[in-house]
């Protein structure tokens, strides 16, 4: 029963070990790696929707020493996202990248990246945790700089350093847990912080150094100054899956702190902090899209604003007592999360194909993209409005839940944030879609390189229509009780 | 003159600035280790070592360290491993090495004849010696990855590893043989990374084995500093057909930077 569990994170390392030793094949092994991978999420969700929460202990050793793997509702929700994801970058990919050496150099690094992400969501350990997040951070960076140019080159060595340091504060943190508690596993840490009120000054320190340097991965402003120009000039796929998934896992790792390890000490007045933060990066990162003078610099800051609604979140979870309530603002929560990992996917895909067509990707000489590439200016606008949050997509349920929260909490102010993040972000959207119009003759085809554009134009059909009108089987995934599940 | 000065008072204020960055890491670095005893303090003392002590006999090995690595946390060791191969994708991923260095003198080839098979032979005994005492793949690894170095620093350009096809199989052998292993453990009832106790010494050996390889031959190839040179590097009638099928127009901004097939 728990095999999907393991094949998640298997798979993947073993697609890239075979795509590493036979580059030849890379492409054959890469894609049917990608497929597999997605199945087997596919199988573990369809596991934990009849089985409830999945635990299990590798190596069959007692929880002290074992390593802990466990798919929950939020969990299972977030691999599935990632990994329908992945699969669409992984089509894009196979007609993106021509160069020989640069299609051997993609593939192991990007199956690499998909074990560390999946590893990272299903983990139930903080050491293990902490490798994840060096696969992790180790990969995007290397993939990152994939074009060759220097700004390319100078930008990741950056995101590469900056994540080494957020690493490494984790792993400061991690290493007190380990002196006050004698254990690494996430439940056993989470009843003896819940008992041991009297180490404060250790279970605070922690967290903060825990928080603060996956805050740094996560980009949250002020810390986000490394992030625009590692994901604006990587190769389209690549920014793909560092916006829509990288960050997101960063994020994941807070909240699962936040609500699992450390709620004892996550208050309101500690909450106020990251939430402000996060406020300050919808209305900054937004406005710093709208200025935008490339399209993936625009994707890229946009996700420094999606980022921030994350975090408005903490406050109200805080706020508010266990219950339906609560339960719709962690759905919500997730939601927002899926949304923007299918959209930004969906986004920085369908701008990799402008780049490509056009040569450039300067928003004001984007004049006939829509008459030249319909389809692929039809899923910049889908993933645009899931950016935005017009209904029916999910970011519109996720909004409208988080502002209802607010209210209900009597934090008013969010509501304020939310509204002129969301004006800002039409603003920046259809500066693009204005621009891109032109007087240019109408084309006799919607679709015209189906490979690229078919996974670009279906994730932005996902993060509208699908996470919208049908987003009530998440609800479903959360409320999922503890079915015990195998050794 | 005022150039000077401005420059001067730039310099003062760079040397105020780093000061006060040294003070408050110094503080923080204080309130660290204060929390640090607190939290030594607080009790669990022995954590994990007393049950790991105990639990080793079923582990297939007498060395609590390579307990610990191989059995009690596999899972992150094979990870590790990932790592260490993800760096070095990366590095290749950006380029070429440079050339070779200058063909060694007679006295630098004599030593390095008689250091680098006194190196494998060390790292082997290393590897084996794991199982009961301090040693174990990681060291051994280290070991044949100075080998490498030594080779290299000698004049080699390939730091005395094979070319490139063959090397990327020694590159992924450690971490493709951990994961057949523990896959096959699985498809065979006990659970990826579960290793019956009857057969623990062995399979233990065997991954240690495989990770040897793959450590040294990574960290030799990484300070060769780029894709091994070679005739690998030539593309191939084949590779022409499949680049020539997948063309699309004007792929990238930055042609002049791109290899040219």
């Amino acid at each position: 029963m728990t095999d999907p569990l393991v094949l998640c994170i298997a798979l993947p390392l073993l697609g890239a070990m075979l795509v590493t030793a036979l580059p030849r094949w890379a492409v054959t092994l890469g894609i049917v790696a990608a497929l597999s991978t997605a199945s087997a999420a596919v199988a573990l969700t369809a596991t934990v929707w009849q089985h409830g929460t999945l635990h299990l202990m590798l190596g069959g050793w007692d929880a002290e020493l074992a390593i802990a793997l466990r798919a929950d509702g939020i969990a299972t929700a977030l691999v599935l996202m990632a990994n329908l994801v992945g699969l669409g970058i992984s089509v894009y990919a196979t007609g993106y990248f021509h160069d020989r050496i640069r299609v051997r150099s993609f593939w192991p690094l990007w199956l690499l990246l998909w074990a560390a992400l999946n590893g990272l969501f299903l983990a139930g350990d903080l050491f293990n945790l902490y490798v994840m997040l060096e696969l992790l951070g180790i990969a995007a960076a290397a993939l990152g700089a994939l074009t060759g140019n220097r700004d390319a080159v100078a930008a990741n060595l950056r995101y590469l350093l900056v994540g080494l340091l957020g690493s490494i504060s984790y792993l400061l943190g991690v290493a007190l847990l380990y002196t006050a508690y004698g254990t690494l596993d996430l439940g056993l840490l989470a009843q003896g912080v819940a008992a041991s009120p009297e180490l404060y000054g250790v279970n605070a320190a922690a967290m903060t150094l825990m928080v603060a340097g996956l805050a740094l991965k996560a980009a949250l402003f002020p810390l986000h100054f490394w992030l625009p120009p590692a994901h604006a000039n990587a190769p389209a796929p690549v920014s793909a899956a560092l916006s829509a998934l990288v960050v997101k896992a960063a994020f994941y790792l807070i909240l699962r702190l936040w609500l699992d390890l450390f709620w004892p000490i996550t208050d309101m007045a500690v909450a106020m902090l990251p939430a402000m933060l996060g406020a300050v990066a919808v209305i900054w990162g937004s406005w710093r899209a709208l200025r935008a003078e490339r399209l993936k610099l625009l994707a890229a800051y946009s996700t420094v604003a999606q980022i921030g609604y994350l975090f408005l979140f903490l406050p109200l979870l805080a706020a508010t007592p266990p219950g339906p309530a609560r339960d719709d603002l962690l759905a919500a929560l997730l939601l927002m999360a899926l949304t923007h990992g299918f959209a930004k996917a969906g986004f920085f895909l369908a701008a990799g194909l402008v780049q490509t067509n056009a040569g450039h990707d300067r928003i004001d000489d984007l004049g006939g993209t829509a008459q030249r590439l319909p389809a692929t200016t039809f899923a910049i606008a889908l993933s645009g409005s899931a950016l935005i949050g017009l209904p029916p997509s999910g970011s519109f349920i996720g909004k409208w839940l988080l502002m209802q929260g607010a209210i209900a909490t009597g934090q008013w102010w969010w509501v304020i944030v939310v509204t002129a993040g969301t004006l800002l972000a039409s603003a920046y959207i259809f500066r693009v879609l204005s621009r891109a119009f032109g007087l240019e003759p109408t084309p006799l085809k919607f679709v015209t390189d189906a490979r690229a554009e078919v996974p670009a134009l279906t994730l932005a059909l996902v993060s509208v229509a699908l996470l919208g009108l049908a987003s009530g089987p998440l609800w479903t995934l959360l409320g999922l009780g503890d079915a015990g599940g195998g050794a | 003159m005022s150039m000077s000065q401005s420059e001067s008072r730039a310099a003062e204020r760079n040397r105020d600035l780093s000061l006060l960055v040294a003070v408050s890491l110094a503080v923080l670095g204080a309130a660290l280790t204060w929390l640090y005893f607190i939290a030594l303090s607080a009790g669990a003392a022995p954590r994990l070592a007393d049950l790991a002590y105990e639990r080793l006999p079923g582990t297939g090995v007498s060395n609590p360290v390579t307990a610990v690595l191989l059995n009690y946390r596999a899972y992150d060791t094979l990870m590790e491993l990932a790592v260490l191969l993800a760096a070095l994708l990366g590095i290749w991923s950006l380029g070429p090495a440079a050339p070779g260095f200058q063909r060694s003198g007679a006295v630098l080839a004599g030593m390095v004849s008689w250091v680098v098979p006194l190196l494998i032979v060390t790292g082997g005994y290393l590897l084996w010696v794991g199982g009961y005492a301090p040693g174990g793949a990681f060291q051994a690894g280290a070991l044949l990855g100075a080998a490498g170095v030594i080779v290299r620093l000698a004049g080699d350009p390939r730091a005395g590893l094979p070319g490139e096809g063959a090397q990327r199989w020694l590159l992924v052998l450690g971490v493709l043989v951990f994961t057949l292993v523990g896959l096959g453990l699985m498809a065979f009832g006990a659970g990826f990374l579960t290793y019956p106790p009857k057969f623990a010494k062995w399979l233990i050996l065997l991954i240690e084995m495989a990770a040897t390889v793959a450590i040294g031959v990574a960290l030799a190839a990484a300070y060769v500093g780029g894709r091994p040179p070679g005739p690998e590097a030539q593309p191939t009638a084949e590779d022409e057909d499949a680049l020539t099928a997948a063309e699309t127009p004007t792929p990238d901004p930055t042609p002049a930077l791109r290899p040219q097939p």
